[in-house]
C-alpha cells in the first residue's frame, strides 16, 4: 500500500519543537504532582473535619439523647468514610504507579480500580451515614420541645427522609451508570486482548 | 546518589531518542495545542519517574513506549468528556469526511486530518495505529500493548483498510 508508506513518511517528518527538561525541572514537576495529590487528600479530610465540627457542636447544643446519638453516629460515619478515602488513595498511589506495564494490563487495572470504588460507593460512602442521619432527623422531627403532635411532625420527618433517599438514589444511579460504562470498556479491552 | 544518576542518564537517553515520538503521540492524542504541551511534559516526567524502578523486564525502547502510551491513555480517560466521539474499530465504517489521501498528502492539512482520524479511535486501536506509523513491528507493538502479535497484525490490517477507505471514499465518489 504505497499510500500508507506515504503516511508513515508524513508522520515521521512532522516538525518537532525543541523540548527539554532539566533534572531539577523534572524533580520539581514530580513534587508538584505529589503535592496536588496531597492537596486533594487534605480537602477530603477538611470536609470530614467540617462534618465532625458541625455535628459535634449540635450534639453539644441539642439536649435530646436521640439527636446526640444521631450526631455521634454521623461523626463516626464521616471518620469511616475519611478512612476509606485514605485507603483508596493509598491503593491508588501503590498500584497506579507501574506505568511500564503493558497498555492492556495498565489500562485494565485502572478501570477495575475505578469500578471497584464506584460500585461499592453505597456501602462505604452512603451506608455509614444512614443510622446517624435517621436518628438525627427523627430526633429533631419528634423532639418533645417542638410541641407538635406525632401525626403533625410525621410529614416533616417523611419529607426529610424523601430528600435523603432521593439524594442517595441519585448518587447510586449516577455511579451505577459510570460502572456500566467502565464494564463496557473493560469488556472491550478483554475482547481486544483475546484477539 | 548513583541510582539518581542512573535515572537521570536513562532519562536523557530516552528523551533524546524518543522525544520526537512523544510529541507525535501527544498530537495524535490531544487536539488542543496547550494541552499537547502539558501531555508531553507529563510523558517526560512519567518516564523520568519510571526509571527509578527500571528493572530491565523489557528493552528501553519498549519501556519508553509503554510509559508514554499509558500516560496518553490516562490522559484520554481524564478527558473522556471531550473525547466522547471516540469510536470502536467496528464502528469506524460510518466515519464521515473522506477525501483522497493522495491529494491530501499535498495539502498542508493532511497531517492534521490524519491526527483527527487517529484521535477518534478508541484504545488500543489508537495506540496500535500510532505505533504502526512509528514503524514498529507487530511483535514490538504486541510487547508494548499486551496483545498477541497475531491480534496486532489483524487490527493493523483492518485499520489500514479503514484508513485507506475513509481517505479515498469521496474522491472515488
Amino acid at each position: 500500500m504505497p499510500e500508507l508508506d506515504k503516511l508513515q513518511k508524513l508522520w515521521a517528518t512532522q516538525p518537532v519543537e525543541p523540548f527539554s527538561l532539566s533534572p531539577e525541572e523534572l524533580r520539581q514537576r514530580a513534587r508538584k504532582f505529589q503535592a496536588s495529590l496531597r492537596m486533594r487528600n487534605i480537602t477530603e479530610y477538611l470536609a470530614a473535619l467540617l462534618v465532625v465540627g458541625v455535628f459535634g457542636w449540635m450534639a453539644f447544643l441539642i439536649p435530646q439523647p436521640v439527636v446526640k446519638l444521631g450526631a455521634g453516629l454521623i461523626i463516626l460515619g464521616a471518620l469511616y468514610v475519611s478512612w476509606k478515602l485514605h485507603t483508596y488513595s493509598g491503593a491508588n498511589m501503590a498500584h497506579g504507579g507501574d506505568t511500564a506495564d503493558s497498555l492492556i494490563r495498565y489500562h485494565r487495572a485502572e478501570l477495575v480500580r475505578q469500578r471497584e470504588a464506584l460500585a461499592n460507593v453505597w456501602r462505604w460512602y452512603l451506608l455509614p451515614f444512614l443510622p446517624g442521619a435517621l436518628l438525627f432527623v427523627g430526633g429533631v422531627s419528634f423532639a418533645p420541645d417542638t410541641g407538635l403532635p406525632f401525626f403533625v411532625a410525621l410529614p416533616g420527618f417523611l419529607f426529610s427522609l424523601a430528600i435523603m433517599g432521593g439524594l442517595a438514589f441519585g448518587i447510586i444511579w449516577l455511579n451505577n451508570r459510570a460502572v456500566r460504562q467502565l464494564d463496557a470498556e473493560i469488556a472491550e479491552l478483554d475482547k481486544a486482548a483475546e484477539g | 546518589m548513583e541510582h539518581a544518576q542512573d535515572q537521570d542518564a536513562l532519562y536523557r537517553e530516552a528523551a533524546e531518542t524518543f522525544g520526537p515520538a512523544m510529541q507525535r503521540l501527544a498530537r495524535a492524542t490531544e487536539a488542543n495545542a496547550e494541552r499537547q504541551r502539558d501531555l508531553v511534559q507529563d510523558m517526560h516526567v512519567a518516564i523520568w519517574r519510571s526509571f527509578a524502578q527500571f528493572d530491565g523486564r523489557c528493552s528501553l525502547r519498549t519501556w519508553v513506549y509503554r510509559v508514554t502510551h499509558n500516560v496518553a491513555a490516562s490522559h484520554v480517560a481524564r478527558e473522556a468528556r471531550r473525547n466522547r466521539g471516540a469510536v470502536t474499530l467496528e464502528a469506524i465504517d460510518q466515519m464521515p469526511d473522506g477525501r483522497s489521501l493522495s491529494a491530501d498528502l499535498e495539502q498542508a492539512d493532511a497531517l492534521e486530518r490524519l491526527m483527527a482520524w487517529i484521535r477518534r479511535l478508541k484504545s488500543p486501536d489508537r495506540q496500535i495505529m500510532t505505533l504502526y506509523l512509528e514503524d514498529l513491528s507487530a511483535a514490538e507493538i504486541a510487547d508494548i500493548t499486551g496483545l498477541t502479535p497475531g491480534a496486532i497484525a489483524t487490527r493493523i490490517s483492518r485499520l489500514k483498510t479503514h484508513l485507506t477507505k475513509d481517505f479515498q471514499e469521496t474522491n472515488n465518489a
